[in-house]
Parts: structure tokens; sequence; C-alpha cells
């Protein structure tokens, strides 16, 4: 498949090699100043066009910006806020409910200030206490409906529903009892499409309510967190192409014999799936980067993984993909077969049995076709998926994962993934203290490579339990080329879950704000509030994200990414997949 | 993996197999049924003793196989499909039950609607299953039998006119678990032994 040489980590190189890096960086500091004034062009300019489009709208309604037919909001909302809220004070015209960063400058009142602080404080009000570790898959709330109190005050709603305005899935309470509620949805998205525009988002006081309506199926979001309007647009569009895993797209044709057609029963026993996903939606980066991550592993453990994977590749098997958890061990796909992370991670969010062959759908890959899925758990937290288009290929895919677990065994393969399981990832206490004169042999390694001596004992900044150097709290940095992030392991002050979903939805803010097609490209952006300094960073070649203490100087801010850019180039060969990519074709 | 013994189901076991296969036969069993009744259960504690009331809906089809010993020493080794029930799985099931030499249906005795699906997947073998499919008709949940609305009696007619063999079980209890599975291993046609 890789016809370079993956051996040698600059060969082939995705990203910019240390000089260019080095280069880039020393650029971003003398330019750090004017980059600064540049965001609050932006932030200015982003406000402004909030503003006007508020005015349009008739305060806080936004319909498809190309096309200038509005509706009566006033109407259109109080129905909305009627029903779902009716405590709820809806702002006036006058104050302009603001998105993305313009809420650092406190333009609607205290809210913003202090959104994140809202979330976690409202999180405990839930009662649901959704992390990784603790968060169990299930449905609650199954009683509510949307007359329960208990229910209007959900942080966040997802609905799914179909043109006709029969529920088909709600995050909370019992769809059967949601009728009217969708009905109401329904309405609202029918009125606007009547005048021949297109519903995307309503805005009521804190509260957004998006809507993507993908032919007879509509999913709606109604949630006051304050995400943007692009996040909950992108986790509407995850939460289909999850419906499209199970289903495939040819249940658009049920609706076109029978509009009323009832598609409940279809998705019987599926409420986990999504619960499932859209509590990732609250830490897990894949969710909005568009990019999967690996488990660290030596090079030449992951290529022993790789070898046996594209032997059975090459024996009709279309993408055999070994993962641990939501992390890639390796992955590879038959020629020209290439595997879109979106679709990766709804599939290792489908929760399928072990040993199991079951129909799926890859949405990025043919929406409109089942592929065969053969699963078997090699360990407890280590699973291979053979994809396949082929039905009866029950038999040969059972073979290939005898042979690939005897190769995996042999070569010590699933006990490097348990050890780095163990291990972790990237510790923000390790990076590496100078970033010119040590590469290689004096950055740490991940995984394996750790010496005993290293982990308990390890030299440490002063910083101890407050995070790395220079007040660096957390990172994610992400390859273009390869469709791969990296992330740091949580770690203090970042312990609790609220803390990572609070800084995962920080990230994701920041990622829509650098990613917004409406205003010009930004390359850097670095941002203080009470809760962090973050610090984002977009190359042609990678994007870091990083987090900081609220207190962090940011001329160190800045040296520190450039020492984690150096260090994730250091450890590339271990924390990505690279070489065997189906992705690079 | 020896796979020459006729992997699609016991009934190849007489054309493919040697004399030493006669006495180890292995067979494809599918089990089918609405959402609910406990197919998983079942299963799960022929195979491992155990019963979780937890346990997660079936997505697709799950493979299991364990092997059991009848008194005249022969073995047999079940190749189980334990199916989902979900309507959506229902288009895709001849993928599971195609060269099945066994089908177990089961419903539940509290739910009147499952005897009805039962009595679907009935007809659906008898049109498109096997011709000499063994199958059996398992009335599941025998615990809950204040909450019981399927009498027994239904259930025996329906199976006595269909040929099938009929048995209540509860996965929960254990109760004719192990018996289901070793009447099922009797009611194999055997490869003709000298």
């Amino acid at each position: 498949m890789s016809s370079s040489d993956p051996s040698s980590p600059y060969a082939d190189d995705p990203n910019p090699s240390p000089s260019d890096n080095q280069f880039k960086s020393l650029k971003l500091e003398q330019g750090s100043d004017s980059n600064i004034i540049q965001k609050d062009d932006a932030i200015a300019q982003e406000e402004g066009e909030q503003e006007s489009l508020n005015e349009n709208s008739n305060n806080r309604q936004e319909t498809s910006r190309d096309q200038g037919d509005r509706i009566d909001s006033g109407n259109v909302s109080s129905v909305v806020w009627r029903r779902t809220n009716s405590e709820v004070e809806v702002e006036g015209p006058s104050s302009p409910s603001s998105s993305g960063y313009a809420g650092e400058r406190g333009s609607s009142g205290a809210s913003d200030d202090d959104e994140i602080h809202e979330v976690a404080n409202n999180d405990g009000i839930d009662g649901v206490f959704d992390s990784q570790a603790s968060w169990l898959p299930g449905k609650r709330h199954v009683n509510e409906d949307d007359a329960s109190i208990s229910w209007r005050k959900k942080k966040k709603h997802f609905f799914i529903l179909s043109h006709s305005g029969k529920p088909i899935y709600s995050r909370y309470g019992d769809e059967h009892k949601l009728a009217g509620f969708s009905a109401t949805l329904q309405a609202i998205i029918s009125f606007v499409e009547n005048g021949r525009d297109h519903i995307k988002l309503v805005r009521a006081g804190k509260h957004q309510v998006v809507f993507l309506v993908k032919g007879p199926i509509y999913l709606v979001c109604i949630s006051c967190t304050e995400e943007p309007y692009e996040s909950l647009r992108g986790q509407l569009e995850l939460i289909y192409g999850q419906m499209i895993l199970i289903l495939t797209k040819s249940v658009n044709r049920c609706f076109e014999k029978n509009p009323k057609f009832d598609m409940t029963p279809l998705l019987g026993g599926t409420n986990d799936v999504f619960s499932s996903l859209i509590n990732s939606l609250s830490w897990n980066p894949s969710t909005f980067l568009h990019a999967y991550t690996c488990l660290p592993l030596a090079y030449a453990t992951r290529q022993a993984a790789s070898a046996i994977l594209q032997d059975v590749a090459d024996s009709g098997v279309l993408f055999a993909i070994l993962m641990c958890k939501h992390k890639v061990v390796s992955l590879v796909g038959a020629q020209k077969a290439s595997l879109h992370p979106d679709d990766m991670l709804l599939l290792s969010n489908f929760i399928m049995t072990s040993e199991s062959f079951s129909p799926i759908c890859l949405p990025r890959y043919n929406p409109m076709a089942f592929l065969y899925a053969y699963v078997q758990y090699l360990d407890v937290d280590t699973y291979l998926m053979l994809l396949t288009s082929s039905s009866g290929a029950f038999h040969h895919l059972k073979d290939c994962r005898i042979r690939i677990e005897m190769v995996l065994l042999k070569s010590n393969v699933l006990s490097e993934i348990r050890r780095s399981m163990l291990d972790g990832g990237m510790h923000v206490e390790d990076l590496p203290c100078d970033p010119l004169p040590c590469s290689g042999s004096v950055s740490p390694h991940l995984g394996q490579h750790q010496q005993p001596t290293d982990s308990p004992g390890r030299f440490r900044e002063p910083s101890v339990g407050i995070g790395g150097p220079d007040g660096l709290w957390h990172f994610i940095y992400r390859s273009i080329y390869l469709d791969q992030y990296v992330s740091s392991e949580f770690s203090a002050p970042l312990n609790s879950p609220g803390q990572q979903k609070r800084l995962t939805r920080a990230y994701q803010k920041l990622y829509a704000s650098m990613h917004d097609i409406g205003n010009e490209p930004q390359k850097t952006q670095f941002r203080r509030d009470e809760n962090y300094v973050l610090l984002c960073w977009v190359t042609p070649d990678f994007e870091l994200y990083a987090a900081f203490d609220p207190l962090a100087d940011k001329g160190l801010a800045i040296k520190t990414c450039n020492r984690v850019c150096q260090w994730v180039k250091d450890v590339e060969n271990e924390i990505f997949l690279l070489g065997a990519s189906p992705f690079s074709w | 993996m020896d796979r020459s013994t006729g992997r699609l189901g016991g009934l190849n076991v007489s054309e493919s197999g040697g004399v030493a296969d006669a006495k180890n036969l292995r067979v494809k069993l599918v089990l089918l049924g609405d959402s609910g009744v406990g197919k998983s259960c079942i299963v799960l504690r022929f195979v491992r003793g155990q019963f979780d009331p937890t346990s997660k809906v079936t997505i697709g089809a799950s493979f299991l196989s364990q092997t059991i010993a009848l008194q005249d020493s022969t073995t047999v080794k079940f190749e189980i499909w334990d199916t989902a029930g979900q309507e959506r799985y229902a288009a895709l099931a001849p993928l599971y039950y195609r060269g099945a030499a066994i089908a177990v249906i089961v419903y539940d005795i509290t739910s009147p609607e499952t005897f009805t699906k039962a009595q679907y997947w009935v007809k659906e073998l008898q049109k498109h299953g096997s011709p000499d499919i063994v199958m059996a008709l398992v009335a599941n949940k025998a615990d809950l039998h204040e909450k019981r609305e399927v009498p027994t009696q239904d259930g025996i007619d329906y199976a006595e006119k269909n040929g099938m063999f009929f048995i209540e079980t509860s996965a929960k209890t254990a109760d004719n678990i192990n018996q289901l599975f070793e009447e099922i291993a009797k009611r194999l046609p055997r490869p003709s032994t000298t």
C-alpha cells in the first residue's frame, strides 16, 4: 500500500520538518501581537454580522443566509418557548445574543461570561454525571414528556422525527408521548419550507433550536449550552449518520411509499447507540475534529499489526480495523477503499457483541448499501472489525480473525496494547524542556519505551499537580494529511468529567471559530478568559489546540506550543498510524 | 480449523463426513423470535451457564458455539446464530437461517404478540428454510407464570400442528435449558451408521 519507506520518520512526511516548524513558530511569535489584534477585529466582525443578522431576522432568528425569505420570528419562537420552557424570558431585540467568541466581551449580559460554569453546574442539577468512566448506557428519564418540568430543564435535547411529524428518537422522554411536541417541530420546519426556504436556527434567550433536514428525516437540537451553531449542526449530522449506519439511506423509500410511516420499530433496541454517541460528544474530540486517534505503540508493533491486517485485506476483506476502545491500533483498506474518520467513529460507537456478524452501512462510504461487519473482541477493550460486502463471508472472516489473532498473540501485539492502555498517551508533564537540543534520544518515548524510573519519579517542572510546564494543561494536535489527532491525557487540574467536558466544549468552539466559512480563515488565536488561556494554531499541515492556566504568560505559552509540536514530531512514529493509512490515497 | 465437515449444518455431515463424523456432529442452529423474548439469555445460559437480566439488545447476530455429549457417546457441536429480534433485521434473517439444521423459535409466555411473531417465523421457515429443518418452539420466561398470557396448551397445539418440538423454559432459573438442546440433539437426522 505505501510505496514510500515508512521506517524513516521523515520520509513521506505529512508534517513540516522540524526546521520548518521552528521557522513558522518564530513567525508566530513575532506576529503574535498583530494576531491578537486581528482576532479582536475578527470578533468585532463576527459580532457585527451577528447583530445585523439578528436585526434582519427580527431578533433571534436566522433562516438560511442566502435566501431573504424570513419567517415571522415572534410567532415561531413563542410557539417553541411555550412548549419547552415557559419560564424563560425571551430576550429583547436590543440585546443580540452572541455566538462564537463574542461572548467574551460580555455583549449579551451575564450569562455569556460564565456560560461554562453554568454548564458544569447544571450537569449537577441534571443528576447525570456523564463521563467516560461513570457513564452507563441506557435511556434515562423515560417517563418524562414535554409537560414535565425536569424534561424542560434538560440542557440539551436531540430529536429525530419524520417529515410527517412522527417522532423517531428523542434523547429524553418517551418518543410516543412526545408526538405533539414532534408535530410542533415539524410544523415549524414545514412552515419555512413552504415559503421555499430552509430553517437553520432559532434563537430564543439562552436557547438555540438547530434544524437539519435530510429528505424525509428531520433532526432537531434544542440546547442552552451556548455551543456554536456549526458544532450543533455537526452533532446532528453525526446522529443522522448513526441512523444511516443502522438502516442505510434506503429507509427513505419507506416514506415514499407511505409518508406516515412509523420508523420507531426499525430503530428498536438502538437507544444505547444514540445515547452513547451523544455522550461522546462531550469528551471525544473525534466528534468535531473529523479525525481519529491512535493508541500509542512502538512503530514496529503497529507495523506488525498492520502487516497481518493487510494480508487479510488482500484476501477480499474491504476494511480490517483493530481498535482498543475508541483508539485505533491499525487499520487497512482494500485497494482504493478509504474509510472516513466519521464512519469509524460511528462504527466503533455502534455496540456490537462478540462474536458477531451484522449488517451495517458506512454513510460516508456508501449510504445506500449494507456492508457486513464481523466483530470479535480479542480482550476486554481490544476488538477486531472485518468489513465485507459479501453476506456469505462469515466463515471466511472467522478464519481471517483466527489467523490475525494468532499472529497478534505470537508477536506480543496484544500485550503491548494492554501495556499502552495502562501507560496512557502523552502527558503534559512529560513535555521535553528544550525544543532545540533534544531531538530523538532525549525526548521521552511513549508506551513500552518508558523506563520504570520514568513513571513515578520522572522530572517535573515545579508546577507539580497543576499541569505541565508554563501552565500547559492540555493539547490536541491534529495532522491534516493523516486525518488523525493526538491529545494529551487529562490530568490535574482537569480531572473531573465536568472539567473535561468544559474543555472539550471550549475546543469545539475554538474549532468552529477557526473553520467558520463566513469569516476569513485565521491562522492563530490566543484567548484568555477566567477558565483558560486557549491557543490555537492552524497551518496547512496541522492544527494545534492548547489549553493553559488562565494566568499563563502569552510569550511562554507560544514557546510551549512550539515545544509541543516538536514533541509530537519526535514521537510521531508511535502516536500516529503512518504509511499504511488508506486516507492518504 | 477443519471445515471439511460441512460447515453449513448438520445435514451436510452425512454427505461430506466420514464415519468419525457420525459420532461428532456439527450443526448450525438459528434462534429466531421477537425482540426481548430472551433468545440471547437462553444461549448465554446454555453456553456459559450465566444469566444477565441487564443484557444488551442484540444487534445483527452473534455467533456462539457449544458442544454437548449425548448418552450414546456422540457429541454435537452447536454453532448458534443468535439473531436480533428487531424488525429491521427481518429481511436479513435468511442470511442466518440459510443452511441451518435447527431453528429454535422463541416467544415470551407473558406476551401474546411474541407468540404471533413466533408463528410468523414458523411460516417463514416452512416456506424458505431447508426442507428437513428441525424446528423447536420455545416458550420462555416460564418463571413469570403469574404474568402468563399465552396458555401452555396453545403452544403445545401449535407445535403439534406444525410438527415441532415444544418446551417451556426459563433462562433465568435455567429451567429446561439444557433439556432443550439435548432434545434437539436427539432429533437430529443421523448419518446412517452401518
